[in-house]
């Protein structure tokens, strides 16, 4: 009889043709992707760092730190209203977690446009917030909500909830409760006991929660351009406008790869954070 | 040495080569026309089309709609064997489509309608079809008083009503450029369209993303008045939203949209054919009637209803309002235009 492989171990051969797939398909497209972005012109003849440097001028900076901003603000604000969901959540009646689940859900089973679209209508001039304010006489004049930065990071916000809220709560349902009840019996308050118990305890789903977020935020193009409008540059929409308006593929290109490995090294970063928080848990 | 490895290559080259003989060489497939997205696509297809297929032994033909600059892109990546024969372009892409050496000229020697156009659609590398005309678009149930000129936008009445777009469409381009040379500049100098899009920020509600996005903020009542295309109003209009075009005195802003045949195309005298039926004036008649409301460029087509209301009776009084302006120049500096409106134009 032919000796078994431990059943844990497979042979990394048959992760071969996915390996092979993924390098033709993704790596060699990325591959061209940088060798574009180091032509000088448009026209793609003249080979030089131009479109590098042009990209780290003070205005293409500018705009790669204002989409990370952008992504801080949205994860921030999902993280806070997000915890507090998913807290409420894990002690509620299982009959009404069905119901929460499925309106936290809602977002991602509706699609992008619409749900733009029905912020466009909240939001507006004379949309539900306006006037609700203007008959309860709080204001005299519309106030412009839409095409404005916290316009456009609410409703940002709205759209990536299911991404923080399902970690969060994944995170939460695992925490036994016996702790806490141990916390208190020991003399903690039931702030110290959030701070000191459940808090650590859920940090690797604040971890992921703020990672998917983020990352969903920052490369929202249709919720930013048409909440935020015309006027907000973002990368995405800063990437768009060249290789579509201006068919500069050479910068565009240097855009996307700036905003990949930007992205990139916030992703590994949260990865860091995760891999200490879990730490932290166990400890 | 005949390795495992390369045999496998051999046989995988092969494999493909044989599931998909368009590899090797330029296959004979049908006539594929790039027409626009939405209301251009639906004209063409009632239209053109059918009137394309009497005229050319029913040959086959299909209809993919894009965008201009999709259009060159997917050309571009296929020159020597490209998906796409005929092309439907904006006055920028089009010369952006001729530079990059996209396009064949058309054989104007051996056309019928090609001299009954008017002068300004005569484009021997791509005749223009038809004119999109930009004018003012107002809410008729809060504006009691029609604008007249660009500079209505401007004044005070209309603070946080006004709408227009970035500079990524050729609509928002256009209107720089329109409101520059009303203030003293040019193609060449915009100086003046900014300043004046500076000193229109507080009348500004929004700088949509595209004209699509900005035609539906009248819907929501967003705003009540900006520059706005006559056709995207015309649909609007149909479907009960109260919107209103009208021709401001210094003229509606033309662009020329121009029919392209695509260099290497393996249909070449199709795509001939296709542009001869588009410049047809019975083509041109039907499609500037209701509900298309295309505007012609054939001369021998009759202006009559909306078109005749609104933009011009005949050519003679269309090259008198219709501004058209020069993209080559626009062209040039365009790309610093767009990063400085991104620079200062915050709300």
């Amino acid at each position: 009889m032919t000796e078994r492989l431990p059943v844990t171990v497979y042979p990394l051969r048959l992760a071969a043709p996915l390996a092979l797939f993924m390098a033709l398909f993704f790596l060699a497209p990325l591959v061209v992707l940088a060798i574009v972005s180091l032509y000088t012109d448009p026209q793609m003849t003249q080979w030089g760092g131009t479109q590098w440097v042009k990209m780290f001028d003070r205005f293409g900076i500018g705009v790669l730190l204002d989409t990370l901003l952008l992504g801080l603000q949205v994860t921030l604000l999902c993280l806070v209203l997000g915890y507090a969901l998913a807290w409420t959540y894990v002690r509620m009646p299982p009959r009404l977690q069905t119901v929460v689940i499925f309106v936290v859900m809602m977002p991602l089973l509706t699609s992008v446009v619409v749900r733009t679209f029905a912020w466009i209508v909240i939001l507006g001039r004379q949309g539900i917030v306006n006037s609700v304010l203007m008959d309860l006489s709080l204001i005299d004049a519309p106030l412009r909500l839409l095409y404005t930065r916290t316009g456009l990071v609410v409703a940002l916000a709205n759209v990536q909830m299911p991404l923080m809220v399902l970690p969060l709560i994944n995170a939460l349902q695992r925490i036994d409760p016996n702790l806490s009840d141990a916390s208190s019996v020991l003399g903690a308050s039931d702030w110290r006991t959030f701070y000191r118990v459940t808090m650590p305890l859920s940090l690797p789903g604040v971890v992921a929660g703020c990672l998917l977020t983020f990352a969903a935020a920052i490369t929202a193009f249709i919720s930013q351009s048409l909440i935020g409008g015309g006027q907000m540059l973002f990368m995405p929409m800063y990437l768009y406008q060249q290789a579509s308006a201006l068919s500069n593929y050479p910068f565009a290109a240097a855009i996307s790869v700036t905003f990949l490995i930007a992205v990139l090294l916030c992703v590994s970063a949260f990865n860091v954070l995760g891999r200490m928080s879990r730490g932290y848990a166990h400890s | 040495m005949t390795t495992r490895r390369s045999l496998l290559q051999a046989s995988l080259t092969l494999g493909a080569m044989h599931a998909f003989p368009g590899m090797g060489v330029a296959q004979a497939r049908r006539l594929v026309f790039a027409t626009f997205t939405g209301s251009w696509e639906e004209a063409h297809r009632d239209v053109l089309v059918p009137y394309f297929r009497k005229a050319n032994n029913n040959a086959e033909i299909t209809l993919d709609p894009m965008l201009s600059v999709d259009q060159i892109a997917k050309v571009t990546a296929a020159r020597s064997n490209p998906p796409i024969d005929v092309m439907l372009h904006d006055p920028g892409p089009a010369l952006t489509a001729i530079a990059q050496d996209l396009v064949e000229p058309f054989p104007v020697a051996q056309s019928k309608h090609y001299k009954d156009l008017i002068p300004e659609a005569q484009e021997p590398m791509g005749p223009a079809i038809f004119f999109q005309a930009v004018g003012i678009t107002y809410n008729p149930d809060k504006i009691k008083t029609p604008p007249t000129s660009w500079r209505d936008l401007w004044k005070p009445e209309f603070k946080g009503r006004v709408g227009i777009t970035n500079l990524n469409s050729t609509l928002g381009t256009g209107f720089l450029v329109e409101i520059s040379k009303m203030f003293g500049g040019s193609e060449a100098n915009v100086e003046p369209g900014f300043k004046a899009i500076s000193d229109l920020k507080p009348n500004l509600a929004a700088v949509a993303a595209n004209p699509g996005a900005l035609a539906t903020l009248y819907q929501q009542g967003q705003i009540d008045i900006g520059p706005g295309n006559f056709n995207a109003i015309q649909i609007l209009k149909a479907r009960g939203v109260p919107v209103e075009f009208v021709r401001p005195k210094e003229g509606a802003i033309a662009f020329k949209t121009t029919i392209h045949v695509v260099k290497n195309t393996p249909n070449k005298e199709l795509a001939v054919a296709l542009i001869e039926a588009a410049m047809a004036p019975e083509v041109q008649t039907r499609l500037m009637q209701s509900p298309y409301l295309i505007v012609p460029t054939n001369t021998k087509v009759k202006m009559e209803g909306e078109i005749a209301k609104v933009l011009a009776r005949d050519h003679a009084e269309l090259k008198k309002s219709f501004v058209f302006q020069d993209w080559k120049k626009i062209n040039e500096q365009r790309a610093q235009w767009i990063e400085r409106f991104g620079r200062e134009i915050k709300l």
